[in-house]
């Protein structure tokens, strides 16, 4: 394993232009590796699985039986999302829609609406406290993937590869399975200012996941007779210029290139798997989209080395937003219960659980109130929810933090995204506070100036 | 002893010639005064070496050397310095190390020339002009501020007679001489012509203007090439994108919905504009600080231009939802933009505490804000309130004309009669309000988004009839949730009288048809008044203004005042799809932003009735639906409600007349621009809180420049900023403008941290060669192009990028400059080139965008504005979006939208190789090329010209096998255009073609 030190530049002759070390790591080395950066990793792969709209906490992973029993009482809060709301003068506590009972072996309370998710749970350590600092889904999104709720900074995919580079030359370090945009748009996977190398690479189920992807030539021969003779092309050319690492680099880039054409739609082609697999998915025999579907994939990508991949449930719409109703929680859960419960088996089947840390998570909760206790819909809430980590270095079947009676405010141990963050780095062996990029004269890290370790929940 | 007072009388010429001498510059030139000396010399060693240790924070042994009377005090150990006497001086003595006891600084000796400069300004009676000072500026001390290189006066008394050699060349060769290297040999001809034209016009050369420049053995032959690209528009237009790169500019407006800027197309092309005029630099900025201040002041045709300037205070980003809300992170971004891009200052870090390093406290960061927020932002439209406001009408040119002024005075007479009767309808709507004794509510609901509801079953219990009197009203208002854009609901009411005549009242049959006709409006049997619809917000006032066909969509026809509210039907028997899906034969209501819209109907009889009726929203995907309410007002309020119609009608006609008037006037050009409002100071942010108020900040200049009070209270102090930011005296302009020029065509700046001239910056590599830049910059008047010049004509500039053993040895990083750098194309000249190759560029200025018309914006967080405009012109007229980016500009390294670029990364990276390998539009302008050369039929002749075209030369032999290896095996006269393209593909593809030498 070699150590690579992080922000030692190494100057090229082309100018304007620094050759990263994960990017020469990438582009010039020929054996795999794996770094780990402040202190021994966990986690060498991330797999973060957002939910986007905000999944209400008191109708999942957050048991209130006092808001069964106070239905329609009336409450007063300042809420963001009620405060000077014409119609909602006044506000009552409303029940949750989905029943809670015990799962596992830890007797961790699940609501219905996750069954299969419910019976995993003895593997997830789930934090009930957690909460963010804005209450529309643009910053809360922005906020849950760059630590900022109103400027563009980069995401943390395009911080952990930053930090970790890459351990297959033929694929991006950081992919983003995203069938539709998200709120805030791209800057949800933004390298920003950080080198474009480490920008999220879009994958979108269709027929070219990433962007020419697909060979334009008309046979796999002819292409490789045509690189063949850019690649000698190219080295005359470089004759008298032989100093010139970036050059070299753009070179070996098409190699690494037709690597990628090759190697990513054989990640994308699950024909390879079991039926069993498939079923463990929910996945019919040739799927080629649906949330089962981008969790397989996450599957084959950590396992082909790729650092983080980001599984995006829906976008920024017809997603979790149940302001009308709180039914549509029960559609949105079942597209992607059985595939999450699903990836946790099968990690764990195939002893990736080691290497892999499964994260999941929404943009903030919904209210536990509304302004009537019939309304059917509950609102955004960033003061309380529920998010939660699998595998490797978390302690598992355990919960962390508490919510109050009404799941209204953390009341124990609150866990802030910032926090989130600090823990998630952590298992990949970064320390959040040094993890730095100088830029506009400041250096700049994924937590700002905040951010805690959530130590209890680590193994 | 190696006297340096002697040396300063030397002159340069001698000096060029000495080769032992490697004794900084400034010495040996410039007449220094013995403050002069402390100030460059000694003041700088005192901060950067001493102070840490016996400065404010530590007196180690007692002593400190940050003002005179710190060292007056002898120690211990005598006198530390004895003006005049370096020998008696404790301080020579430690500091040559000479002192058995003591050496300082104890980590590194300082070096012979800080030695030397110290034991000199000693022998010349020690002058120390520093008293005690604390004072601190942000959180440095003033004396360690005023010791930074960037803050000193920009040194303009250099003696450069006797030269031989250009400037440039003097300091770059000068600095050479410390690692013993020489320029490298002039780069071949071929080489040149490449480089000054995409540096100059970021394209490239045809074959024929390189052979005509190989050919072209007069002296003058390069000049005559530069001569003519600084005056093509494209110099403008690469120029002009740098700018933009620095302005972070974009066409969409980055709040939550991203919506689109219409005119910012304008400043970009004001910009483009000014280069190529070369537009003096402080006149350049003037107009962006405070232009539309100037052409108030001179309105002329041609100063329309000085208002569109101030886009680039305009253009900042909008933040979240309701983007009034967040106009402190607006600020942030146009100060940050501001101490960035013109004055190297990280101005932004100061928002919420003092900056950290540099000195810059949040009171000079709140007299900056002050300025801002007494200046009028253009509003661009967000979530909640989709049409853009506070656009800036540029039409200056018809000012001066009689039968406008005239005009004008009319359409202001009439716009005052009408505020008078808006005065007059408020006031009588109190009193009719208060006169109404509560209503009786009946009913009311919540419509979720996209859901339907009755009126009558869930409002009023069992349906039961109700009495009415003559003239009592009954209303149902629908309020805006939390939003209101999507809020359009199609509604059903009817009223059914019980007994005697059993009259029936339907929204649909009596309105539909004859909808526009009047505001109240009459039933079916005639009776006047019974229908009327009302703005609810701040009492009732009758919905104003009729559109017949609205968008062209026969039927569509609406009752409204302003945008929203609006009361409308679909008049046709086809379903409109317009902002949504409108149903035929169908009444609709939507509420205003801030207050319901109502449909009342005044009871024409005495009776009972029922009440039946239906709630659809016709807009789902909202964020929220509408609430509703039903209520009987009790009074008989028609007799006032009368009165209220009369100043209505009234009203309608003057409103009519003034549209009449206004048509008359010529369509108002507009700019996304900035202008004045009442000037106010405003307090502190505590920590960059808005809500959280400190002292009153006085809106001024930074401290650190001079601390300049504005001259006007009432104005918002533009004007005043203007002329700070480009004083002559200011040491930051003009040095921040010179280093991006020179980092134009050498890929680094002299300061290359372009940015940040603060103390976290790089120091200078040249600091004589950027005081001579910025100072030539200042003398030639601000001259832009004078200055691209002087670097495009030195050998510095025009020598090889062949690398040596040697040098790379002594120089890694070409700091010294002794070759030329090699460079990636930028995303834009990538594209350029390949269209330009391809015979596809459209080489013609940019025109605006083809927004969707702002009528028609219903963009949110969940469906924000994101389209693509594609063209064959320049990528410089590409539309920016700041919410996602363009993806072929992300993929190449291109400007961040959302913040000052100053200068482009290049990073490679497979996905690039992607896009040479698979790209679409790759293979189509590879195709391109080759249909042009195929056109020559000849085998030879078609691969010279694909060469030609394409990276400017003929093949060599082994090129030839190379190409040979890609046709094979098919017989010559077999060849397609296809075969042929992947012939194209390769060169375009080529390292050579990407990379400039």
């Amino acid at each position: 394993m070699k150590k690579i030190s992080r922000r030692s530049f190494v100057p090229s002759g082309v100018l304007g232009s620094i050759l990263m070390p994960g990017i020469i790591d990438q582009l010039m080395a020929s054996d795999n590796q794996t770094s780990s950066l402040h202190h021994p990793a966990k986690a060498k792969s991330v797999i973060f699985l957002f939910m986007s709209g905000g999944v209400s906490h008191v109708d999942s992973f957050d048991p209130k039986p006092k808001l069964i029993s106070d239905h329609g009482k009336k409450v007063t809060f300042e809420h963001p999302e009620t405060k000077n709301r014409p119609g909602y003068e006044n506000i009552y506590l409303k029940k949750p829609d989905w029943k809670f009972s015990p799962r596992g072996k830890s007797g961790i309370e699940v609501s219905d609406l996750f069954p299969n998710v419910g019976n995993q749970i003895d593997e997830i350590a789930l934090i009930r406290s957690m909460h963010t600092s804005h209450s529309n889904h643009y910053n809360a999104t922005l906020g849950m993937h760059t630590g900022s709720f109103n400027f563009s900074r980069p995401s943390i995919g395009s911080w952990v590869s930053y930090g970790l580079g890459n351990m297959n030359k033929n694929l991006p370090s950081f992919l983003v399975i995203a069938p539709q945009m998200p709120y805030a748009g791209t800057q949800v996977w933004s390298a920003d200012f950080l080198p474009g190398e480490f920008q999220g690479t879009r994958v979108a189920p269709g027929n070219e996941p990433i962007t020419n992807l697909i060979p334009r030539a008309i046979s796999k021969e002819k292409q490789v007779q045509d690189l063949s003779a850019l690649d000698a092309f190219n080295k005359i050319h470089l004759g008298t210029r032989m100093s010139d690492d970036v050059l070299k680099a753009r070179i070996k880039s098409f190699e690494t290139a037709f690597g990628m054409q090759s190697e990513m739609p054989s990640a994308l082609d699950l024909s390879s798997e079991s039926k069993n697999t498939l079923d463990l998915y929910g996945l019919s025999l040739g799927q080629k989209d649906g949330f089962g579907w981008q969790c397989l994939v996450a599957r084959r990508l950590v396992e082909r080395g790729v650092r983080f991949v980001e599984l995006i449930h829906t976008g920024s719409s017809a997603n979790w937003d149940s302001h009308g109703n709180m039914a549509d929680h029960g559609r949105l859960a079942k597209e992607v219960d059985l595939p999450i419960a699903g990836l946790l088996k099968d990690l764990k089947m195939r002893g990736l659980m080691d290497d892999v840390l499964v994260v999941w998570t929404t943009e903030f909760g919904r209210t536990p109130f509304n302004n009537t206790a019939d309304n059917k819909g509950r609102e955004h809430h960033n003061w309380a929810f529920s998010s939660w980590l699998a595998g490797a270095g978390v302690k598992p079947g355990i919960t962390y933090g508490k919510t109050d009676e009404y799941g209204i405010k953390p009341a124990e141990n609150p866990v802030h995204i910032h926090d989130f963050h600090a823990t998630i780095l952590h298992l990949m062996g970064i320390d959040h506070e040094r993890l730095t990029y100088r830029h506009g004269g400041r250096d700049y890290r994924l937590t700002d100036v905040h951010g805690r370790v959530v130590s209890d929940i680590l193994s | 002893m190696f006297n340096l007072n002697h040396l300063i009388t030397i002159s340069i010429a001698v000096l060029v010639f000495i080769p032992w001498l490697n004794a900084p510059f400034l010495q040996l030139t410039l007449a220094q005064t013995d403050a002069d000396l402390f100030e460059s010399k000694i003041r700088p060693i005192f901060v950067e070496k001493c102070q840490k240790c016996h400065g404010p924070d530590k007196q180690k042994a007692g002593l400190r050397l940050d003002h005179k009377a710190g060292w007056q005090n002898p120690g211990d150990r005598g006198a530390i310095i004895v003006p005049g006497k370096p020998d008696e001086s404790l301080l020579l003595k430690v500091i040559s190390y000479n002192d058995p006891l003591l050496k300082m600084p104890p980590d590194k000796k300082l070096s012979d020339q800080e030695v030397n400069a110290i034991r000199l300004w000693v022998n010349q009676g020690a002058v120390d002009p520093r008293v005690l000072n604390d004072k601190k500026v942000g959180s440095i001390s003033l004396d360690q501020a005023k010791a930074h290189w960037s803050f000193k006066p920009i040194q303009n008394n250099f003696d450069l007679k006797g030269l031989n050699s250009k400037p440039i060349d003097f300091f770059i060769s000068q600095k050479l001489k410390e690692i013993n290297l020489p320029l490298s040999p002039k780069a071949d001809k071929r080489t040149l012509i490449r480089r000054l034209y995409y540096d100059i016009t970021g394209l490239p050369p045809s074959y024929s203007q390189v052979i005509n420049f190989l050919n072209d053995n007069s002296p003058n032959a390069t000049e005559k090439v530069i001569d003519q690209l600084f005056s093509s528009s494209n110099f403008g237009e690469n120029a002009g994108r740098r700018w933009l790169d620095l302005v972070r500019f974009a066409d969409t407006a980055g709040e939550n919905s991203d919506h689109p800027l219409p005119y910012a197309y304008k400043y970009r092309d004001y910009v483009i504009k000014s280069f190529n005029n070369n537009k003096p630099y402080d006149q350049f900025l003037k107009e962006q600080i405070a232009g539309d201040i100037y052409a108030a002041k001179n309105p002329t045709p041609s100063n329309s231009d000085q208002i569109i300037a101030t886009g680039f205070l305009a253009i900042a980003r909008r933040f979240g939802h309701e983007i009034e809300k967040e106009m402190h992170l607006t600020h942030e971004d146009a100060i940050d933009t501001l101490g960035k891009s013109l004055l190297g200052l990280t101005l932004g870090c100061a928002r919420c505490h003092d900056h950290k390093y540099d000195p810059i406290s949040a009171k000079d960061y709140y007299a900056l804000y002050g300025i801002l927020e007494s200046t009028r932002f253009p509003f661009p439209g967000c979530e909640p309130k989709q049409q853009p406001k506070d656009l800036v009408s540029i039409e200056i040119s018809n000012l001066a004309d009689p039968t406008i002024i005239a005009l004008q005075k009319k359409i202001e007479k009439q716009k005052a009669e009408l505020a008078k009767i808006l005065v007059e309808e408020g006031a009588f709507n109190q009193s009719l309000l208060a006169s109404i004794k509560t209503p009786v509510l009946l009913g009311k609901g919540v419509l979720k988004d996209g859901s339907e509801q009755d009126i009558a079953t869930t409002a009023i219990e069992g349906n039961l009839p109700i009495c009415v009197t003559t003239g009592q009203m009954i209303q149902l208002s629908l309020f805006p949730q939390k939003n209101h854009g999507m809020d359009s609901t199609k509604v059903e009411f009817v009223i059914q009288e019980v007994d005697g005549k059993r009259q029936l009242w339907n929204v649909k049959t009596d309105l539909i048809d004859v909808f526009l006709q009047s505001n109240p409006a009459k039933d079916s049997y005639g009776n006047p008044s019974v229908w009327a619809f009302f703005d609810c917000n701040n009492g009732l006032r009758l919905l104003p203004e009729t559109l017949l066909d609205f968008q062209k969509n026969i039927g569509l026809n609406i009752w409204r005042n302003g945008d929203t509210p609006t009361v409308f039907v679909n008049a046709s028997n086809n379903l409109i799809n317009a902002w949504t899906k409108l149903p035929s034969r169908s009444f609709f209501m939507h509420p205003g932003q801030n207050g319901a819209v109502s449909l009342a109907w005044f009871s024409p009889i005495n009776g009972k009735i029922t009440i039946q009726g239906n709630l659809k929203d016709v807009h789902p995907g909202g964020i929220d639906g509408v609430d509703w309410k039903l209520e009987l007002f009790n009074a008989n309020i028609q007799p006032s409600f009368n009165a209220l119609k009369l100043l209505a009608e009234k009203k309608k006609s003057l409103n009519i007349e003034l549209v009449k008037l206004q048509q008359d006037l010529p369509v108002p050009q507009l700019a996304y621009a900035v202008a004045e409002k009442a000037g106010k100071n405003i307090k502190l942010h505590l920590r960059g809180d808005p809500e959280r108020l400190g002292d009153e900040v006085p809106r001024r200049w930074l401290e650190i420049l001079g601390a300049n009070n504005i001259s006007k209270p009432s104005a918002s102090g533009r004007e005043d900023l203007a002329l700070w930011v480009t004083s002559p005296a200011n040491p930051l302009t003009a040095r921040v403008m010179v280093n991006r020029i020179w980092g134009h065509y050498f890929g680094k700046g002299i300061v290359k941290s372009a940015n940040d001239f603060g103390l976290r910056g790089e120091v200078p590599t040249h600091p004589e060669l950027l005081d001579w830049l910025a100072s030539e910059f200042i003398r030639s008047g601000w001259n832009i192009k004078h200055i691209h010049k002087l670097i495009v004509l030195s050998d510095a500039y025009q020598q090889s990028s062949i690398s040596s053993v040697n040098g790379l040895e002594k120089d890694t990083k070409n700091d010294f400059y002794w070759r030329m750098d090699k460079r990636r194309l930028k995303a834009e000249e990538i594209r350029d080139s390949l269209l330009f190759c391809a015979g596809d560029l459209d080489n013609t200025p940019g025109i605006k965008h083809p927004f969707p018309p702002e009528s028609t914006w219903n963009f949110t967080q969940h469906n924000p504005f994101n389209a693509n405009y594609d063209h064959n012109k320049r990528s410089v007229y590409l539309m920016v979006k700041r919410n996602s980016r363009h993806q072929f500009l992300g993929l190449f390294d291109g400007a961040d939208p959302n913040t000052t670029t100053p200068l482009r990364q290049v990073t490679t990276v497979p996905t690039q190789a992607l896009y040479f390998m698979n790209d679409p539009f790759f293979h189509l302008e590879a195709e391109k090329l080759a249909t042009i050369a195929f056109a020559f039929r000849e085998y030879e002749k078609i691969v010279n010209t694909l060469f030609q075209i394409s990276l400017q030369r003929n093949p060599t032999e082994s090129e030839k096998t190379i190409v040979l290896s890609l046709l094979n095996p098919k017989a010559d006269k077999n060849l397609t255009i296809k075969d042929w393209a992947s012939v194209a593909r390769l060169l375009l593809a080529s390292n050579e073609f990407v990379f400039l030498d």
